[in-house]
């Protein structure tokens, strides 16, 4: 049962940090090629944006890691 | 507004400070397991950041020369907070587990307090350069 939590949490937190990155990140590009001049400010709110976005899932994972070595 | 450097330098000068703090606890106070876990935490944390920053400026680059963008690394991250909280479990009597898993998240939680006060107090400047 330990095993298909951590399972279940890692695998729901990955996949959310993966939908939050990758909207991130296309969006910056787009930005990017849009305004070339505003590439410092976007990549600085795409540092932002990544960090906060990946803070849950290293969480689930870690607590996944507890969790099967319970 | 500042760059990825900038921000980032201003986050490790002010974790080295909290460790500084951090260190005369251990050594001081009756909980130096809650100290050391904490200190151990805000070091891979700090390592994550350090990762982050590295991977945004190489996706940057890769971005002005047009060749294929790397991954920004989100599994060596994962890693090295399953890192840390695996050195907490095979040393239970140096590092609190708990203290750990709090530690790892500070230099995020500092960030987004940093970032919002830095918007607010940049905030009348802001709207006068529009």
């Amino acid at each position: 049962m330990g095993l298909l939590a951590a399972a279940i949490a890692v695998g729901l937190g990955a996949l959310g940090a993966g939908i939050g990155n990758g909207l991130i990140v296309s969006r910056t590009v787009e930005g990017i090629a849009r305004q070339p001049e505003a590439r410092g400010v976007l990549q600085t709110t795409m540092f932002i944006g990544v960090a906060l976005v990946e803070a849950l899932p290293i969480i689930a994972t870690v607590i996944a890691f507890i969790v099967m070595n319970r | 507004m500042e760059n990825l450097r900038q921000i980032h330098n201003r986050q490790k000068r002010a974790l080295f400070f909290l460790l500084a703090l951090l260190v005369l606890g251990w050594g001081f106070t009756p909980w130096p397991k809650v100290f050391a876990g904490l200190i151990l935490g805000i070091l891979f944390g700090l390592y994550n950041f350090w990762i982050l920053v590295r991977r945004m400026e190489k996706f940057d680059r890769t971005l002005t020369e047009g060749t294929r963008a790397p991954s920004l690394g989100s599994g060596i991250r994962f890693a090295s907070g399953v890192a840390a909280a695996a050195i907490a479990i095979s040393l239970p009597e140096t590092f609190d587990l708990i203290a750990t898993v709090i530690g790892l998240m500070i230099p995020y939680g500092l960030m987004l307090a940093e970032r919002i006060t830095y918007h607010l107090k940049h905030q009348d400047s802001g709207e006068k350069e529009r």
